[in-house]
């Protein structure tokens, strides 16, 4: 398998995320999600060059700037605040969640030969394949994650993995949509940030599984 | 040419191993801001464990006597199969399950034998060694298997052969391959985030503690095996990421052997590296620590599997 | 496209009121003059949206163009008046509420809280808005997103650890619902990508011309998945988790909006997704779908209403079982159907969440087996209770009957038996299951002293949309048959 640029970009976007999923350390998981984001602007950058979109630089380089700079900085700002260094993991241990995602890797790579008919070429069959493999891991990080900041990580990761999906099938969203997206996911993050600050003053944690108060 | 090669081999094989120490403890002394001993402090170490007598527990057997040797002779042989320099003389048979199984033959003599002196520590660092080679193996095949699969053959001298151009453009299998190597290798060797080899903690240790009772020449031989293995595994690693550079491909045999020599120092000072700025897992947050390798064996699988 | 002048000035004149007012709310120092300027406000904003787009409400003119991303279209109007509406009559109360709340002993309201209230308040009804003219589906997205983070403040208003932990599944849950809408509208844009239009669009009015060109099996991805994300927020069964939380933790008035506007929001949402549907061959399969998943969550928030223990929660699943119906109604491609339930129970939910906020308030307790006796402590609210209870259920003389017998007609006239008979059980059930549940709340010995409530203030609100509710079940009903057909 002789691989481009473009490929290799969204595989290892796809490897880094899954790596993500292996630690609970939150600065690890940080700095994963930064370098994961990085080869996600780089991917862009990219694309823009190669169907010769000049708009996709400015995502690209909104990208970098939000996602691979701002929103971790941010989140470890949260992180040194509130006084937690790890997720303490729920019920899928980090090393089994790790290897079901490699697991998800794979599913995504028989998913993504199933709807060859679809995305013609190869380039787009491996961005398919990359964009869904993190969109899973995304969830697994969801999952396999107990505290608050836990999760928003793990929501981030989602929702790039819909962003790669838009790019590498759609060859990005009209520009306006995805600036509006990007605002979006910055004001997400930083409302759950501000969350999570309340819910480490009220609670004196952050584990969200343990706010069953208005379970019935 | 032949004899040349079997000369310098055989030299690189007793000469090399106490040097990739040296190296290794060196950059670890200067990370730390001290001078630290010279590179050849090994090679003074091992003389002067060979010039002491030997202490024997009363309560112990043959095994215990002979386990040093055994392990020896067996490392000796992988040496001699397992393609960890360009510059190896040619051998029939290097099968990557055999040469896992010698590995796990010499485990299974060390543990034997840190057993057999019934200290209590050993006992300890027995029991930890096999849970994680339990843990390791995993990966170690993973790796091998994905570069068989795609060399069709299981012969690693021929899956690591130059011109074996099957595997020549397959950069990211070698890249991956050499990471599940190395992070296994980590585990192999008790190197730092599993174990700390500088350690007199009994309580933590776990290969320290399984030679806890070995003296005298007796422990110069383990220590030596044990230096082999490392730049056995090490140098396989160090393999796997030089055929992930496409220049490497296409350099002659002289430059391949020396860069391969270097890769393998480099590798010593990057392990060097890391034990400076990591810390020690605990023993429960070791599975997290494995998992990576095994991912690594199973990104291989996947990109071996994608190929075909 | 241009934007004439007139429609600029138009456009200003709706937007600004509510901008104007969310930087007035948090500059202001003085909340009692910021409660009664919004209230007053708001019912001028309604009277605005009518007379503005009158002629488009009469069907005199076909819909209004801004630009290529927002248009407006009758429906729009409808709920863009519904909205104001439902917001004007909920800070109406408020206004009385929090002035109670601020006399009374539990009045520990912080300034900073009721600023924060009145700036979100505003800011969730732009975004509301906006959902309604987006004629786009990226902006459709955004401005749901936008709901989702303007009103989690509004949650989050009692302060409370109970009031934090609804925030934060409300947030995390819609979130993670709303990324599901997002590739849903990746989807669709690959379909019309890969269809056979001359370019990917996201514009709705393009997509709905041109249904038939898109490349069926994304579309067809795009649209359940858009189902999913959108259904999380309008609380469909098996992603409803977050709304009786929000709800019941909520103050009055915000939950009032919450079930009365933004439910309506985010099924609007599925609407617009269906209408591309409808302009294609292949819509049978899908409305199917919509008319199970209607069924299902009806019937599911019937059960769940059986055994309840909050009082407000409660109404919250009388909000998901509505939605429930509201679903069937999108299901059965009618948009007067859907706009008829939504504005019947939109009107009685919010007089029945400003009344249980009232009782709850002065009873001190959100649980049902704390609350007891109130037709004999204070009839009115009692009475207005009993009223609310027949007027959400279905009951003749409201407009809640009418909207529910015409779906049923209308499942009646197509054959689907089955669906009625799952929809007729399901309603009786949570018929039974609220009478029983309210009965217990009205009957009993007088618990506590509601002297000290002004009780005149508190229910002129409530009386006025039972009244609503009554006059549209009145009037509309022999006019409305022709209009269906």
């Amino acid at each position: 398998m002789i691989l481009d640029t473009f490929s290799i970009l969204a595989i290892s976007s796809a490897v880094l995320a899954i790596l993500m999923l292996g630690t609970m350390y939150l600065r690890a998981n940080l700095n994963f999600y930064a370098l994961h984001t990085l080869a996600i602007a780089m991917e862009t950058a990219w694309m823009a060059q190669k169907i010769h979109d000049e708009h996709l630089y400015w995502v690209a380089f909104f990208i970098a700037l939000l996602k691979v700079v701002i929103i971790p900085r941010y989140l470890a700002w949260v992180i040194r605040n509130i006084d937690v260094e790890s997720d303490s993991g729920s019920f899928i241990p980090a090393p089994v969640a790790m290897l079901t995602g490699i697991g998800m890797l794979g599913a995504s790579y028989l998913l993504s030969v199933q709807l060859s008919s679809l995305w013609g070429d190869i380039d787009s069959r491996i961005g398919a394949m990359a964009a869904m493999s993190v969109f899973f891991t995304g969830v697994l990080l969801m999952l396999s994650r107990k505290i608050a900041i836990g999760q928003i990580i793990g929501f981030l990761v989602l929702e790039n993995g819909i962003y790669l999906f838009a790019l590498t099938q759609t060859h990005g969203m009209p520009l306006i949509i995805e600036m509006g997206l990007l605002l979006e996911v910055l004001v997400v993050v930083m409302i759950f940030g501000l969350v999570v600050f309340r819910i480490k003053k009220s609670f004196e944690h952050i584990d969200v599984s343990r706010l069953t108060n208005l379970r019935e | 040419m032949a004899i040349f090669e079997w000369i310098s081999f055989v030299a690189v094989v007793f000469i090399l191993p106490p040097l990739v120490l040296g190296v290794l403890c060196k950059t670890k002394a200067r990370l730390q801001n001290r001078i630290g001993a010279s590179i050849f402090q090994p090679y003074f170490d091992l003389y002067k464990l060979f010039s002491k007598g030997e202490t024997v527990s009363e309560v112990t057997s043959w095994i215990f006597r002979n386990a040093a040797a055994i392990n020896f002779a067996v490392v000796i042989v992988v040496a001699l199969l397992v393609p960890w320099l360009t510059f190896k003389p040619a051998f029939v048979g290097a099968d990557l399950i055999l040469v896992i199984y010698m590995f796990a033959l010499t485990r299974f003599f060390t543990v034997l034998a840190a057993l057999d002196a019934g200290s209590a520590f050993s006992g300890f660092g027995a029991s930890r060694e096999v849970t994680m080679a339990m843990l390791v193996e995993p990966a170690v095949i993973f790796c091998f298997a994905s570069l068989a699969c795609v060399a069709r053959t299981s012969d690693l001298s021929v899956i690591f052969s130059c011109d074996n151009f099957s595997l020549s453009h397959n950069n990211a299998l070698w890249l991956m391959a050499g990471l599940g190597l190395f992070l296994s290798s980590l585990v192999e060797l008790s190197r730092m985030p599993v174990d700390d080899p500088t350690t007199h903690l009994e309580l933590t240790m776990v290969h320290e503690a399984m030679i806890l009772e070995n003296s005298g020449p007796n422990l110069a031989l383990v220590l030596f095996t044990h230096y082999l293995k490392m730049c056995i595994l090490w140098g396989i690693a160090a393999q796997c990421f030089l055929r992930s550079i496409s220049y490497f491909w296409t350099v002659g045999p002289l430059i391949q052997g020396a860069l391969s020599l270097g890769a393998l120092f480099c590798m010593g000072v990057i392990v060097a590296i890391i034990e400076g700025t990591l810390v020690k897992l605990r023993w429960t947050k070791l599975p997290q620590f494995i998992a990576f390798a095994v991912a690594m064996g199973l990104f291989c699988v996947l990109i071996a599997v994608m190929r075909g | 496209m241009a934007v004439s002048a007139d429609i600029f000035l138009d456009l200003v004149s709706i937007v600004s009121l509510p901008v104007i007012l969310a930087i007035f709310s948090y500059v202001n120092p003085i909340i009692a003059f910021t409660r009664k300027i919004t209230a007053a406000a708001y019912w001028v904003e309604a009277l605005i949206i009518g007379c503005i787009f009158w002629p488009i409400l009469m069907g005199q003119t076909q819909g209004l163009v801004i630009n290529e991303n927002f248009r407006i279209d009758r429906l729009a109007v409808c709920f863009l008046l519904l909205t104001a509406f439902v917001f004007a009559a909920a800070l109406t109360h408020a206004d009385f509420l929090f002035g109670q709340e601020e006399t009374d002993e539990h009045g520990t309201l912080k300034s900073v809280r009721l600023k924060t209230f009145y700036l979100c308040i505003n800011l969730f009804f732009l975004s509301m808005c906006s959902i309604f003219v987006s004629n786009n589906l990226g902006c459709l997205w955004m401005s749901i997103e936008a709901t989702t983070l303007s009103s989690a403040p509004l949650v989050y208003f009692e302060r409370t650890k109970n009031a934090l932990e609804a925030t934060w599944k409300y947030l995390i849950v819609c979130s993670v619902g709303i990324a599901l809408a997002l590739l849903g509208t990746v989807f669709i844009f690959a379909a019309s990508q890969h269809g056979h239009l001359e370019q990917g669009t996201l514009i709705i009015t393009d997509l709905i011309s041109q249904a038939d060109k898109l490349d069926y099996p994304l579309m067809r991805f795009g649209f359940i998945l858009c189902l999913l994300g959108y259904g999380t927020k309008a609380g469909i069964f098996p992603l409803h988790s977050w709304l009786p939380d929000a709800h019941s933790e909520a103050p009055a008035p915000a939950s009032a909006i919450l079930s009365g506007a933004l439910l309506n929001g985010a099924l609007f949402g599925i609407w617009r997704i269906t209408q591309i549907i409808m302009g294609s061959h292949f819509h049978n399969q899908i409305m199917q779908i919509l008319l199970g998943m209607g069924a299902i969550t009806v019937l599911a928030a019937a059960l769940f209403l059986i055994r309840q223990h909050g009082f407000k929660r409660m109404w919250a699943y009388s909000s998901i079982e509505n939605v429930g119906i509201m679903l069937v109604a999108i299901g059965l491609g009618s948009a007067a159907l859907f706009f008829l339930q939504a504005i019947n129970h939109s009107i009685v939910k919010v007089a029945l969440f400003l009344l249980s906020g009232n009782i709850v308030h002065a009873g001190g307790s959100k649980k049902l087996y704390n609350l007891h006796g109130i037709l004999k402590s204070c009839p009115a609210w009692g009475c207005l209770l009993t009223l609310g209870l027949f007027a959400i259920t279905g009951a003749p003389p409201f407009g809640t009957f009418l909207s529910k017998i015409s779906i049923l007609a209308v499942l009646a006239d197509r054959g689907s038996w089955i669906l009625i008979g799952i929809l007729l059980f399901a309603t009786s059930l949570a018929f039974m299951s609220l009478s029983v549940h309210v009965g217990r709340v009205l009957f009993g010995g007088a618990k506590t002293d509601f002297q000290a409530f002004k009780v005149f203030q508190t229910s002129v609100v409530p009386i006025i949309l039972l009244c609503c509710s009554v006059i549209l079940g009145l009037v509309i009903f022999p006019s409305y048959w022709s209009f269906i057909k």
